[in-house]
């Protein structure tokens, strides 16, 4: 069966017969006095990203791969919807699938991660031809790719790789994401580092019992690390963030030791932002109450080819707010407590530029550069959500995300600017066809409107999380 | 912005949920989901001819309890359709028999782990192959059903496979056991 967009009735979209997101309305969203909010699509399947070419204001919308969690996997292709005509698969592609897009002069970037590695592609939007520009960053676990963004200030491409390991190891946590599918993913470091010799051991889920493993940093599952033990830095490694020229040649590592740079934006004060997720209170490495954060990457600031020494902003020793993880603040109240991996760490290149509560998901972020739409200079970032009580277990943290924020980094402050009238996903309030877990941001080139991406139903429990297809929606808020 | 500004997509759009497109998806899932009732009969019936040939008691009380068990999991399995508004497939119970008995024709066929076995043992590694093909079925019943928003068949589907997921390490550490002295020995179990 061939994929189909079809034109509905506002008044359709709620009735649709998905049963655990049958409806869609927007009048369970609040946003701020003077601005609207409406569905443009509704049934995408776990869809991560979008972008807007600035010449015609066509979107482009990527869905499917293999996502959060691994299953199921649904086709992993990009929409191009232009104006006045109708919607269409503009490419499939492979493996994980798209995470993130840009459009620039006649192309369409995308990163991706599939198999071992992360990488970044290039369509052409007249014929459609795929290149890959840049192959074989290290991946196969965990995070996400970051951006493709373009510098204003160079027209340099800057994209991010997050870590494979969830917490400086690879654990046999929700295995179905590196062990099972990627038994020889692991970290690689952006510079040399000293091992400590601590390892953690845990039970090997491929094994037919339980069997206890040891492992240490920068090792696949079940590799143990010795002190004083050191590993090479590498240009490619991940937790990292790279510049490039626009066709992937000139390859320049920025900074690493951030655990998840999904989302990438340049602010109008010409600073590079990068969003990262918190560490987890779970496991054999449980960190509690690490902050989510944005960090500002000033080594982007140089001419390219300029940077000498990357920045490190800390993964996988130091927390958000520039603690260690083993430091008492974070001592966990679940999973066995970190220690550290580290012998000589690099000198941390924190603070951050904001600090959030742990688990509110930072997806990706767009600055405002209209004075029409308003809150101009300010970014809009999307929290994705909790995971809680996954995890983390402690109450206060169960509705944490579930909306756009708007941060002002000059005042130091953030406010609510897309979420449900009762807080939450919309799932969480019986018969809300509302938000529930905004994942990507765009404005339009009109100047007027912001489209927000909507990842659909993931829901978590104590013990999993399960995600489903057909529930991802786009919505559009416009200034009246 | 002046009145050139780009322009928008139109919409509200759906994608795969207009009513030809989902009621499609449907038919083709429950459809599939007779596979379930299919391995899961066998099964069970399997467990029937196993169930009275076991001599050691522990094992008989542990296979007895899976074939309660497994008698549910079948009426689950008939139950998944229904949950996406569709009958059962009317042939899947006759049609399990026919697979049985195929199944059963191929295991006895194959010269592997109870080639040459004496005695009933090679039940217990027949048990485990034919679980793991219905614990299978159930696996995929549950990523239709996320694939299609249903948490309902989801959750059905899901209750199952976990309690399969348990006795397909029971069957293992039986078979295993008894691996020894069933080849060497030519012990009943």
């Amino acid at each position: 069966m061939q994929p189909a967009m079809t034109r509905a009735s506002v008044e359709a979209l709620k009735h649709l017969p998905t049963p655990v997101r049958p409806r869609i309305d927007a009048s369970d969203i609040w946003v701020p006095d003077g601005y609207t909010v409406e569905p443009v699509v509704a049934g995408l399947s776990f869809p991560c990203a979008l972008c807007i070419d600035p010449e015609d204001g066509t979107l482009f919308v990527a869905e499917g791969g293999s996502t959060w969690p691994t299953r199921p996997y649904m086709t992993p292709r990009i929409w191009r919807m232009a104006p006045g005509r109708d919607p269409e698969v503009f490419a499939v592609e492979n493996l994980g699938g798209p995470r993130g897009m840009s459009v620039r002069d006649g192309y369409l970037y995308v990163s991706l991660k599939g198999g071992y590695n992360m990488r970044i592609t290039r369509h052409d939007l007249t014929t459609r031809e795929r290149v890959v520009l840049v192959d074989d960053l290290p991946s196969g676990g965990w995070h996400e790719p970051g951006g493709p963004i373009f510098g204003p200030h160079d027209g340099m491409m800057y994209f991010g790789n997050g870590s494979v390991a969830l917490a400086g190891t690879v654990l046999p946590e929700g295995f179905t994401v590196d062990i099972a599918k990627h038994p020889h993913a692991h970290d690689v470091p952006g510079q040399d580092v000293t091992l400590t010799g601590n390892t953690v051991w845990a039970r090997d889920p491929r094994l037919p019992f339980p069997y206890y493993a040891e492992t240490g940093p920068f090792k696949p599952f079940g590799s143990p690390a010795t002190k004083g033990e050191v590993i090479k830095g590498q240009l490619k490694c991940n937790s990292a963030v790279w510049r490039s020229r626009p066709d992937g040649s000139d390859l320049e590592l920025l900074a690493w030791g951030i655990r998840n740079p999904y989302g990438l934006a340049f602010g109008e004060d010409g600073h590079l932002y990068a969003t990262d997720n918190d560490m987890e209170e779970k496991g054999e490495r449980a960190v509690g109450e690490d902050p989510d954060r944005i960090w500002r990457i000033r080594t982007a600031q140089l001419p390219p080819g300029e940077v000498r020494e990357p920045e490190w902003f800390g993964y996988p020793d130091i927390c958000g707010d520039g603690l260690p993880v083993w430091d008492d603040a974070h001592k966990p109240i679940r999973g066995k407590r970190a220690e550290p991996l580290i012998e000589n760490p690099p000198p941390w290149a924190g603070p951050a530029a904001y600090l959030f509560e742990p688990h509110t998901a930072l997806g990706k972020l767009a600055f405002s550069r209209s004075d029409t739409f308003g809150h101009r200079g300010k970014a809009f970032v999307c929290q994705f959500g909790t995971y809680a009580p996954l995890n983390t277990n402690r109450e206060k943290h169960l509705r944490n995300g579930f909306q756009v924020v708007t941060v002002d980094f000059e005042a130091g402050t953030h406010e609510p600017f897309m979420r449900n009238h009762h807080g939450g996903p919309a799932s969480a309030t019986p018969g809300s066809g509302g938000l529930e877990r905004p994942v990507d941001v765009a404005f339009h080139p009109d100047g007027r409107s912001l489209y927000v991406l909507d990842f659909g139903n993931n829901t978590a429990n104590k013990s999993y999380v399960v995600a489903y297809a057909h529930t991802g929606v786009v919505w559009r808020i416009t200034k009246r | 912005m002046d009145g050139t500004a780009p322009g928008h997509p139109q919409g509200p759009y759906v994608l795969n949920l207009a009513p030809e497109s989902w009621e499609e998806h449907l038919d083709r899932a429950s459809t599939w989901l007779a596979n379930v009732v299919t391995t899961q009969v066998a099964f069970r019936q399997a467990l029937e001819i196993a169930v009275p040939k076991i001599e050691e008691p522990n094992i008989r009380q542990f296979l007895s309890e899976m074939l309660d068990r497994a008698r549910q999991h079948e009426e689950v399995a008939h139950e998944l359709p229904r949950a996406l508004g569709r009958e059962a497939a009317d042939g899947a119970r006759s049609l399990a028999g026919v697979v049985m008995d195929v199944a059963r024709k191929a295991l006895d066929t194959v010269e592997g782990l109870a080639g040459g076995a004496r005695g009933n043992w090679k039940d217990l590694h027949h048990l485990l192959l034919l679980n793991l093909d219905a614990m299978g079925a159930f696996a995929i019943a549950e990523q239709l059903g996320l694939a299609l928003a249903h948490p309902g068949l989801r959750d059905l589907a899901w209750g199952v496979q976990a309690e399969k997921s348990t006795d397909q390490l029971i069957l293992q550490e039986l078979m295993l056991e008894m691996a020894a002295v069933s080849i060497l020995y030519g012990e009943r179990v």
